[in-house]
């Protein structure tokens, strides 16, 4: 009965309007490319001194949850992940837009990101300290066979395998450059001070996604007037969401489990989810077309690992990433130090957040549905001013975000290799995997070899490590297997 | 004739205006060469809040410059405008560490130093599963084999200042750097690694759950939060170390103008409210004039370049 008692404080009309006002903001500034749900939640830290902690606290979430969802609304309008969580909405998101189906495929995403996160809070309030010590399975190996099992994506989503191999390897290349993870050596700078981080994260996909876009249609602008695209509707058919249902489910599941898994993040879970819910499909070949169950697929596991990364924040003391750990901060500074004591200590603090969640994820079901029409608008200017706009988009986000102005050459240099990749059918999205778990892989490999003495042997011995690596050649050798079998079925 | 009196008289006005006008006049930024929502972002934008309070008139607000450790947002404010109105947060990593290594395009001889704000105590604490839990086993063990020590980040703070002690204390460790303090702490408190270098807020919580223990801390004496832990001094080796962060500023700031940044940000300091919500956040205020700030940034300067010279990663990144 306590725990009713704790839910209380939640519906008071202060606490309502703090999280409906963080969840706004946070779509906000989701939506916006160059802010991310990290900045927002740091920049409104400071606001959140005065309140009680509840309230505080739960704004802060909001504007999480709000800001994850957010990315998905300029990445199906507008091909520019405002989030990199978003990346890979961009694949099914843009060509349902650009097919008249604007307002579907934002209603998808968001009925999407509220089932992921549901599912992921429901979890979080049940499971969060068993789940917890999950976290704690993962050592350097682990991470590794994670990765690789992650990269054998790159296979299965590019059609052509040697194209989409080059564009792997090429991913993993760039993200060589910076820092080295072991020895801090600085590879590939070529002196310039601005990429000793390497190529910053958010400029290359804007650039890799958004701006090469806009080189495509430059060239066919010239030529064609084309029509406004139509954006009626925002809810998706029946169809649609009997296709999607099985995408809905593996993405929510797969965003919690690798949401607890600190370190990993919603890029990763929306990348996974996505090859799974394609390899599981009836249909494969629609994912890319602007299929529905793909936006499905991303979004639910993009969210789910919002919840998911509270749970070893909230059960361990331990923030699975960015966001988290800023939010771990402002735990902190309400002298709430996140911990497994904390469940003991304070459970109306835990009680709060976890109605917080939900909460939260409800008013994001609701603004995320009456800002469709007004969003979608969008696509009625007309499309040379509509591109030209998301140049300076493409700009000042790349820019927003670490005030470097090597960023802004990060960002065009991407711009003209995804043009370029786009024109001779090098896929993109390859690319973006390798970005991603590239630098994962990489740190891991050496750093578990560094602890094993380079013991290959005792590198992969680990059982959640043969899990992962079995995994790998598994989704490696099936298209094969099966190939072969139709074809002797055939024969 | 008239036209060049009115003239005149326009340009002394103009002129005198200029002379009177009162620092600070329009917002001072506080360079923050980390992303937003660290731990020495967090303390900035309390300060901010605070000098504001505390400066008559200041607007002061936060900006953040990340990249390559801190040397990017550090390198931005040694060389911005010198009119008092781009300050940073001057961190150890990027002041003491970075020059050595190489990849900074700065000294500390470039720096104006405007006061300390806090330092973050260091606490060697054992991970889950460690074959020691306390300061005698550590060594006793470590006169044996190298412990695997955790630290976030090669080249960083945390790793030179381990390589420090071993040094200091005459016993072997193998470094295993990590992404940031909390993928270590992550990996620490799975038993992935056996010992690392934690702030003491970021080990409290660990330590009061049984997942890891306290070996030693890095101080003069014993500290509040660890009562019953000894420090690496009072066990016979010579060594303590800190990190730290205070405001810096480029050279060649009007003295007058200086002096305002200079009271203003010792005030800010000692202000409660302040002090309450960097405790909270488990930070540990200390103020020091600007000349005691630059004497303990030129002492671990010193330190870190011997060791950095023995790891072999001196101007590794010239």
């Amino acid at each position: 009965m306590d725990y009713l008692a704790y839910l209380l404080p939640l519906f008071q009309p202060q606490v309502l309007w703090a999280i409906a006002l963080g969840t706004l903001g946070g779509i906000v500034i989701g939506a916006l490319p160059g802010l991310t749900a990290t900045m927002g939640v740091a920049l409104l830290i400071p606001l959140t001194f005065g309140m009680p902690p509840v309230m505080g606290i739960n704004m802060l979430i909001g504007i999480y949850i709000g800001g994850i969802y957010g990315g998905c609304i300029s990445a199906i309008l507008l091909r520019t992940p405002g989030t990199p969580a978003s990346a890979a909405t961009v694949l099914d998101g843009y060509p349902m837009a650009r097919n008249g189906e604007a307002g579907k495929a934002l209603g998808m995403a968001t009925i999407a990101s509220a089932c992921g996160m549901l599912f992921a809070s429901i979890v979080l309030a049940t499971l969060a300290p068993q789940l917890a010590g999950v976290a704690l399975k993962f050592g350097a190996p682990e991470y590794f066979a994670l990765a690789l099992f992650g990269l054998t994506i790159i296979a299965s989503l590019s059609g052509d395998i040697l194209k989409g191999a080059i564009s792997g390897c090429l991913g993993v290349l760039i993200s060589c450059v910076g820092a080295d993870p072991i020895s801090g050596v600085l590879r590939y700078t070529f002196g310039v001070s601005g990429f000793a981080s390497g190529f910053s994260f958010t400029p290359a996909l804007i650039g890799l996604f958004a701006l090469s876009e806009v080189f495509t249609q430059l060239e066919r602008l010239g030529r064609t007037e084309e029509t406004p695209a139509k954006v009626s509707g925002r809810w998706p058919s029946y169809q649609d969401m009997r296709e999607s249902a099985n995408a809905l489910v593996r993405g929510s599941l797969i965003g919690t489990i690798i949401g607890v898994i600190p370190g990993t993040g919603s890029g990763t879970a929306s990348w996974i989810s996505y090859n799974e819910a394609r390899r599981t499909s009836k249909t494969p070949e629609r994912f890319g077309t602007g299929y529905a169950p793909g936006i499905a697929a991303t979004e639910s596991a993009n969210s789910a690992v919002c919840a998911g990364a509270l749970i070893p924040l909230l059960a361990l003391g331990i923030p699975g990433d960015v966001v988290t750990a800023v939010l771990m901060g402002g735990l902190m500074i309400q002298g709430l130090a996140p911990g497994p004591m904390l469940f003991e200590t304070r459970p109306d603090i835990i009680v709060g957040i976890f109605g917080g969640t939900f909460l939260a994820t409800i008013f994001m079901f609701v603004f995320g549905m009456m800002l469709i029409p007004i969003a979608s608008k969008i696509l009625l200017v007309p499309r040379r001013i509509l591109t030209m706009s998301i140049v300076v988009f493409c700009f000042i986000g790349s820019f927003a975000i670490n005030l470097n102005p090597v960023d802004l050459y990060t960002m065009v240099g991407f711009g003209i290799l995804g043009w370029g990749m786009q024109k001779y059918g090098f896929s993109q999205a390859a690319l973006c995997i390798a970005l991603i778990l590239g630098p994962l892989a990489e740190a891991n490999l050496r750093r578990g070899l560094l602890q094993t003495g380079d013991d290959l042997v005792a590198f992969v011995s680990g059982p959640i490590t043969l899990l992962f690596l079995g995994l790998t050649v598994i989704s490696l050798a099936l298209p094969y297997l099966q190939a072969r079998r139709a074809k002797r079925a055939a024969a | 004739m008239n036209k060049h009196i009115i003239m005149t008289a326009a340009l002394i006005g103009a002129l005198t205006a200029t002379a009177a006008y009162a620092y600070p006049d329009r917002p001072i930024q506080i360079v923050v060469p980390y992303s937003a929502g660290g731990g020495t972002d967090l303390s900035m934008r309390l300060l901010a809040e605070s000098m504001q309070r505390h400066i008559p008139g200041a607007t002061v607000i936060v900006r953040n410059q990340p990249g390559g450790g801190g040397a990017i947002g550090t390198s931005a404010i040694i060389h911005a405008r010198a009119d008092g109105y781009t300050v940073g947060a001057g961190a150890q990593g990027p002041l003491a560490l970075l020059p050595h290594l190489g990849s900074a395009d700065y000294t500390l001889d470039d720096v104006e130093f405007i006061g300390l704000v806090g330092r973050n105590l260091q606490v060697m604490i054992a991970c889950k599963d460690a074959p020691f839990t306390d300061f005698d086993s550590f060594m006793a063990y470590a006169k044996e084999k190298a412990p695997q020590i955790g630290n976030s980040g090669a080249g960083g703070a945390n790793h030179i200042s381990t390589e420090a002690f071993a040094k200091a204390a005459g016993i072997k460790v193998e470094s295993v750097p990590f992404g940031g303090s909390s993928e270590a702490m992550t990996a620490c408190a799975g038993g992935h690694i056996q010992a690392m270098v934690a702030s003491p807020a970021e080990a409290l919580e660990q330590v009061k759950a049984g997942t890891v223990k306290p070996l030693f801390v890095e101080e003069e004496g014993r500290i509040d939060l660890f009562p019953d832990t000894p420090s690496a001094k009072e066990k016979g080796v010579d060594f303590t170390w800190s990190s730290w962060k205070g405001i810096i500023a480029p050279k060649g700031i009007p003295e007058a103008d200086l002096h305002i940044l200079r009271d203003g940000l010792k005030a800010a300091v000692a202000d409660e409210e302040f002090q309450k919500k960097m405790n909270d956040l488990g930070e540990f205020v200390q103020y020091e004039d600007a000349d005691a700030y630059k004497a303990r940034a030129r002492h671990d300067s010193v330190t870190a370049e011997a060791v950095i010279k023995d790891l072999g990663m001196y101007q590794m990144n010239k």
